[in-house]
């Protein structure tokens, strides 16, 4: 029997079997004899979570542009099928063209979350290829990218190449030289020494890490005479109407989180918010011209069937051409029934006229994001948002006839305090009186307010890389005492979660190499889709890093000195660690930063000759 | 003006639902750059319809889909437009244009055509009860419906079955609204007559017929 026969006897007995299909409409099939570099990028969730990914569907179809490679894509099988496919010796397999992830020549996987970690080590398990770089003789090179990426310490034992910044040049730079190096017939080690040299690209194994005798790092650096950068500097694409786009979308059958074309208006944000790893990590901020974007959205309507065109950024709001491109769209569109979404709503920034019209269609929730309840914390935050910002804005949004709010908020910020927690409760009874100001006959009935908190995860290459995280008693006092005081407004739906899920994040995001042993024994343990509520074992992990001699509270809880190197200092994420210092210490005296399209802040991306920013 | 289309469903997408397969759809005819006529409301959607729902797991060379266009458009162009809209493992089989009188697949169907292919070791002891299967008047069997289980007489619902080959049989099966049996249900029904457990069954719909003016089955698309 087959491998495809194999699978297909699987799929009738686990629960969604389009995961696992393939076969969708512009899905890419290949001649396997006609190309050079067979390619497998693995998503480490489940396929409605990947598929709704942006980065991978560029990544998918710029590699597929190339005669000479076919990229195929790889998903996480959920935890029935990953079980069935062990019992039944059936090894982690494409969606294409059903082939072992082991016979592909790269293995490309995204960062997108510490907590899929594990599913990676499980996928490498389910593909019969050995977890530690130095273990394997042959198989795929195993290059990772991604947000996470900036700091991939805890996975260093486990990959070959770390992809840092915008993928889609060193993405083909990676398969150029995989060809370069089969083509000379060169030994294994030779590809990583080769790759080390490639713009953006980082290879854990060529550097020693020594540590002090607390236990933090003292140096990071290349192995004598390995020809790897003292600093790895991230990959930028400069000029984006020249990178580039999917022009297809593949169309999945069953149900995917976002389905819709995706359209991305601009990467990297200029705002600022000190929280924020994307804000950091995507500068500078690039916009796609009107043009270009029209362009793209003409060949995606027709090559996909959707009714809906999502424009996608950090803040969409931002864009500096919105009103016109929201016109334009609308114009261009409203006759083929597709709609303008606008995901991303800050609440300083104003619907456009046209905006409103495109969303009378669908009056979901409104979400904003405060962050935080009070000003001086917001202001910590640099957030940049104020308390007449809200009310204008959910002002707005009852009288153009929504009635349910969405506010998110985080709990555990640096320097927050038991008052903080208290002004989300007023910010809500606030909105509460937003709605009620609106005379009756022009409001939409059912008031819904929804509150939900998360529990701040301090994240590397931002201003908080130094804070540590809020310890697991006090966040579970603010918790309660929030739930307190929102019992006492009407119609408020309140969400929280337990802290101890964000504790791991906030292990991992600022962990080191030593972690990997740690990771390695939780996943042997039965740790996967940590992500995943329903499969989160907190006990498991606690109990893996008890056997692997680490304490997790020197990652997550510990204050950090300013003067103390990090794992991922090496690393250059295009801000520099002077900036996210003067960030920091300014957080700390509660002090805004302006959005830097007003003026420069010297964050260090005018290094890159990528930014037009004034000094 | 109507487009009647008879497609095919492959081994590969044997696992997509039929409500999955309706949503596709939606998208597909945005895709064809047809005048595709959409219904008025709240909500408005491509209308279309299909001839009747395939199970999860069944494959098909007739299924029928009817899509009402907005303006008049010439058999080619249409097959050729839809064509381009669907994958390979969703061939266009047929495409036929209808005026928009012509009664909706879904009204005319009274019955289906099916392989079914049977797996392992009982498959021929299984085979070897259609003779028997067929002098009977009554056979008495448990259909599940949304209320519970009713007891029908499976019997009358079976038009046609004959054996194959070793492995495989072909039937005509009633699919009416009130009078309708799956072919898992027959395989069911003949493995109990053979006093063993029903062998796995990999089940292919080969036509949807209907009733021609004479009240002869002929075939959905020839009506």
């Amino acid at each position: 029997m087959s491998l495809s026969e194999r699978i297909e006897n699987l799929m009738m007995s686990v629960q969604k079997p389009v995961r696992y299909m393939g076969g969708e409409f512009n899905a890419v099939m290949k001649d396997p004899n006609g190309v050079d570099v067979r390619y497998a990028f693995l998503f480490p969730d489940t396929y409605e979570v990947g598929m709704s990914h942006l980065g991978m569907k560029i990544l998918y179809h710029a590699i597929n542009a190339r005669d000479d490679a076919w990229c195929e894509r790889v998903f996480s099988p959920w935890v029935d099928m990953a079980d069935l496919m062990r019992r039944n010796s059936i090894p982690l397999f494409s969606l294409e063209s059903r082939t072992p992830v082991k016979d592909f020549d790269l293995l490309g996987i995204t960062l997108q979350y510490e907590m899929s970690f594990t599913n990676i080590l499980e996928a490498l398990d389910l593909a019969g290829i050995p977890l530690r770089s130095a273990d394997r003789m042959e198989g795929p090179f195993i290059i990772c990218g991604g947000p996470c990426a900036f700091n991939p310490e805890p996975l260093a034992p486990f990959v070959d190449l770390v992809a840092i910044g915008d993928g889609e040049e060193e993405t083909q730079q990676t398969i150029d030289l995989y060809r370069q190096w089969k083509a000379a017939g060169l030994p294994r080690s030779e590809y990583l020494r080769m790759a080390a040299r490639i713009p953006g690209i980082y290879v854990p194994s060529l550097y020693d890490v020594t540590y002090n005798d607390d236990g933090t790092v003292r140096s990071v650096t290349p192995k004598p005479g390995s020809g790897a950068p003292e600093v790895v500097r991230k990959a930028l694409v400069k000029d984006l109407d020249g990178a580039a786009y999917p022009e297809k979308l593949i169309v999945p059958y069953g149900e995917i989180i976002h389905n819709r074309i995706m359209l991305e208006i601009f990467r990297g944000c200029t705002r600022g918010c000190r929280f924020c790893q994307a804000g950091m990590i995507y500068r500078p901020i690039r916009e796609r011209s009107v043009e270009h974007l029209m362009r793209m959205a003409d060949s995606l309507v027709s090559s996909t069937g959707y009714d809906e065109i999502s424009l996608m950024s950090l803040s969409s709001g931002d864009y500096s051409c919105l009103p016109e491109l929201a016109h334009r769209m609308v114009e261009r569109f409203a006759s083929k029934r597709v709609r303008i979404s606008l995901p991303s709503q800050r609440i300083d920034n104003v619907l456009t006229d046209t905006l409103k019209e495109t969303q009378k269609v669908k009056k979901t929730a409104l979400t904003l994001a405060p962050e935080a309840g009070t000003q001086r914390l917001r202001d910590v935050i640099n957030k940049g948002v104020t308390e007449a910002d809200l009310v204008r804005s959910v002002t707005d949004a009852f009288e153009q006839g929504w009635s349910a709010v969405k506010l998110y908020f985080m709990l555990g910020l640096p320097t927050e305090t038991d008052e903080d927690v208290l002004g989300i409760a007023d910010l809500a009874e606030k909105v509460r009186r937003c709605y009620f100001s609106v005379p009756k006959e022009r409001r939409a009935p059912g008031l819904r307010i929804t509150v939900s908190a998360s529990v701040f995860v301090p994240k590397n290459d931002t201003p908080f890389q130094w804070a540590p995280q809020l310890d697991y008693e006090t966040v579970v006092h603010r918790q309660q005492l929030l739930r307190q005081a929102l019992s006492k407004v009407k119609g408020v739906d309140f969400k929280y979660h337990a802290p101890d899920l964000s504790y791991i994040e906030a292990v991992f995001a600022r962990g080191d190499r030593r972690l990997a042993d740690a990771m390695e024994r939780a996943w042997r343990m039965g740790c996967r889709f940590d992500g995943w509520s329903d499969q989160f074992r907190y006990d498991l992990w606690l109990k893996a890093f008890d056997e692997a001699g680490i304490d997790p509270d020197f990652y997550a809880l510990r204050p950090r000195p300013t003067d103390e190197v990090f794992p991922w200092d090496h690393l250059d994420c295009g801000v520099t660690k002077a900036y996210l210092l003067r960030e920091w210490e300014k957080a700390q005296r509660a002090e805004c930063t302006q959005d830097c399209r007003k003026g420069c802040t010297g964050c260090g991306m005018k290094r890159y000759g990528a930014c037009e920013g004034r000094q | 003006m109507r487009a009647l289309i008879r497609f095919g469903k492959q081994p590969r997408l044997r696992f997509i639902s039929h409500l999955d397969l309706q949503r596709f759809f939606q998208r597909a005819v945005n895709r064809t750059g047809l005048p595709i006529a959409w219904s008025q409301g709240f909500n408005p959607h491509p209308v279309m319809s299909f001839g009747s729902a395939l199970a999860l797991g069944w494959t098909s060379e007739y299924e029928v889909i009817d899509i009402k266009l907005s303006a008049p458009m010439g058999r080619k162009r249409t097959e050729d437009a839809v064509r381009a809209a669907l994958p390979e493992d969703l061939p266009v089989l047929e495409v036929r244009m209808v005026d928009d009188k012509h009664a909706a697949p879904m009204a005319l169907v009274r019955m289906s055509d099916y392989v079914v292919r049977l797996e392992g070791e009982n498959a021929p002891t299984v085979l070897e009860q259609i003779p028997a299967f067929l002098q009977r008047e009554v056979v008495t069997a448990v259909k599940k419906t949304k209320s519970g289980e009713k007891e029908i007489n499976a019997r009358p619902l079976v038009i046609a079955l004959e054996k194959l080959d070793e492995g495989a049989f072909k039937t005509r099966l009633m699919l009416t609204e009130s009078q309708s049996i799956k072919p898992e249900l027959l395989v069911g029904l003949l493995s109990d007559m053979a006093g063993v457990e029903a062998p796995q069954a990999h089940v292919h719909r080969l036509a949807l017929l209907g009733l021609d003016a004479g009240g002869n089955p002929a075939p959905l698309m020839a009506l």
